[in-house]
């Protein structure tokens, strides 16, 4: 794989900079980032240039604003983060664009609109917008649109609130292109985008008494083509797949995935590591990707009993689960991201690495998101942890790991080979070099 | 991959292996304890001024149930040393973790009274909050199964149980701990007391 690093961006050092979502649009010419501060920042894909071939592909900021701030219940004692848990945008109807931000409570739908021109020679107002002395005016004049420098604006359209008891954890715009859905720890909610105030609730996980509870909703999705099915991952390794026209409560799944337990590997952390981070549908529709701690794994939707693919993402860490355990790593959700062609699968891991495998060739790759191992244009090297035994140049051992350098947000271009990976509070967008095949 | 490569990777798990295999039962029950012991902290320090992760909270409750049922199974080793609270007579694990859970639905969930369990008749609310004999079964059957618990311990992080400073104290076995395969060790009080012990 040759992989030429972008641009990093945010580089400030502050926990309100940390990047908690990652979402590119349905064409990949704009990214959007989410971060800990309740900020989205977007980034727009430089037209190409017969002059500068090497800025074709680079994403510059485009806008950027406040989605959300932080709250307070005070009937519940509770504060609220401001932190941005997803971003979904919607598909392209006009000129606009719209997304989708959400924290742990409340999902507001932003529009986002380019203006190059403004009107001038109003003959009431002056150009600052105050009305005029009246007795001034002694003709009247057509006003003009007079270009102006590009200014995009970002205004808040709706704000879907009071729809959720526990932190949402997904958002999922329907393929419909009218709905979409929230899930949270225990219930999946699904919204009409132009109704704020009503919400349907289609999934209820929650036990009549919360001390039965032993299992949650990790992440939820839509399927990409068919408006009426969806999946929801659980925190027991488990995959719902739900067919609304079944009923209104979809508490009854259609088809439940579930891998049996390997019993030589069962542990005190079986189930903890077992808790699927994230589920992603293909494009096809076909297969559904997922993360647990250990493996992402591919699962047929034709085959319920067990993934058809599994890959080792950071094995070497089955050895060190108690003391992930003890410093709460082994909690961390990791995404997962597919290509445009579903050939290629992604995900993060520790000390700023991220991996990716082929399905087709099964080779696999370890590279690197950080400054100091790459400049722009450079080609990645792919790195090498070493478990024990001789270690080759280059290698880096288990023990040396940084555990604070975690990539759990990674986004692939819908069509073209561009990732982009949030490294902490650094983003870097990195591009198949040549534009050539990802193996 | 190299095929040099690969013969490291083997010699390497046969290390582990051999490490896996060497525990005793003092090792066993300190790895256990020193378990029960940060899962606890982490029940206890995850009530801060914003809600807390309730996929985390239940994974860490469900390890817990998991521990006292394999703690409850296991053999007893060695006389702990004397409990550091023996004062705190009614602070049982299951009661902390119900308790928590508990507090987790009055701040998340007061706005669903039908739902919440203050009130309304049925067979649910009869269901304690300390584990019965019966619950207990259920769960460890659920987790043991037929394998022997030795199963449990394949990927123990060594270094957890070398920072334990005493793994078996020379005194021989105190009547806090239950015979092997009895139910009568559901007494949670003596769970506490063997981790405050450790």
């Amino acid at each position: 794989m040759a992989i030429s690093r972008g641009l990093a961006r945010r580089t400030v050092p502050e926990a309100a900079d940390i990047i908690s979502t990652v979402e590119f649009n349905h064409t990949g010419e704009l990214l959007a980032t989410g971060d800990k501060g309740g900020r989205v920042v977007i980034f727009q894909r430089e037209p190409e240039s017969k002059n500068a071939p090497h800025s074709q592909g680079e994403y510059d900021v485009y806008s950027t604003f406040q989605s959300h701030e932080p709250e307070f219940d005070y009937l519940k004692s509770l504060e609220i983060e401001e932190k941005i848990n997803k971003i979904k945008w919607l598909p392209q109807q006009n000129a606009a664009h719209s997304l989708l931000s959400t924290n742990d409570k409340t999902i507001k739908l932003w529009k986002i609109t380019e203006r190059d021109k403004r009107p001038e020679g109003y003959n009431l107002k002056d150009e600052e917008g105050k009305l005029k002395d009246l007795s001034t005016v002694t003709s009247l004049q057509v006003p003009v649109l007079k270009p102006m420098d590009l200014m995009v604006e970002v205004s808040p359209r709706r704000v879907f609130a009071n729809g959720h008891t526990y932190h949402i954890n997904s958002i999922s715009v329907n393929s419909d292109c009218e709905t979409y859905m929230s899930a949270d720890d225990l219930r999946i909610n699904l919204w009409h985008l132009a109704i704020t105030d009503r919400s349907f609730n289609i999934v209820d996980i929650k036990p009549a008494n919360m001390e039965d509870l032993t299992e949650v909703i990790t992440a939820s999705e839509f399927h990409p083509h068919h408006c009426n099915l969806f999946v929801y991952s659980s925190s027991k390794g488990s995959l719902r797949l739900c067919d609304m026209r079944a009923a209104a409560l979809c508490d009854k799944h259609s088809k439940l995935f579930e891998e049996p337990e390997d019993p030589s590997n069962r542990s005190f952390f079986s189930e903890i590591i077992s808790s699927v981070s994230d589920v992603k549908f293909s494009h096809s529709g076909r297969y559904m990707l997922t993360r647990d701690y250990l493996t992402v794994k591919v699962w047929d939707l034709n085959m319920e009993a067990r993934p058809i693919e599994t890959y080792q993402v950071h094995d070497y860490l089955r050895s060190k689960l108690c003391s992930l355990y003890e410093n709460d790593c082994i909690f961390d959700k990791f995404e997962c991201a597919w290509n445009g062609s579903d050939s290629v699968i992604m995900t993060g891991a520790y000390n700023n690495f991220f991996r990716m495998f082929d399905r087709n060739t099964k080779r696999d790759v370890t590279l690197e998101a950080s400054r100091e191992s790459s400049k722009p244009r450079a080609v990645l090297k792919p790195r090498r942890v070493c478990v024990g035994g001789k270690r080759r140049r280059d290698d880096i051992s288990v023990d040396s790991l940084d555990f604070t350098k975690k990539i759990l947000h990674t986004a692939w271009h819908p069509a073209e080979n561009i990732i982009a990976i949030a490294a902490t509070n650094n983003l870097y967008i990195f591009q198949d070099k040549v534009n050539s095949e990802m193996h | 991959m190299v095929g040099g490569l690969k013969r490291k990777h083997s010699d390497l798990e046969e290390e582990e292996e051999d490490e896996k295999w060497d525990w005793g039962p003092a090792g066993l029950r300190s790895y256990q304890q020193a378990l029960l012991q940060i899962s606890l902290d982490k029940v206890q320090r995850s009530l801060g001024p914003r809600a807390p992760s309730l996929r985390r909270h239940v994974l860490i409750h469900n390890t817990l149930q998991q521990l006292q049922a394999a703690l409850c199974l296991a053999p007893a080793p060695a006389l702990p040393p004397e409990p550091l609270f023996p004062g705190e007579e009614d602070f049982s694990l299951s009661a902390t973790i119900g308790s928590i859970l508990r507090e987790l639905e009055t701040s998340m969930d007061d706005t669903e009274s039908p739902q919440n369990p203050i009130a309304p008749p049925g067979p649910q609310n009869e269901v304690l909050p300390q584990p019965d004999p019966v619950f207990l079964e259920a769960l460890s059957s659920r987790y043991l199964g037929d394998s022997g618990l030795d199963d449990f311990f394949l990927d123990i992080d060594t270094s957890a149980v070398e920072k334990e400073p005493a793994l078996a104290p020379p005194e021989p076995p105190h009547n806090l701990f239950c015979a092997p395969g009895s139910w009568e060790c559901n007494e949670l009080d003596h769970i506490m007391e063997i981790i405050l012990g450790s």
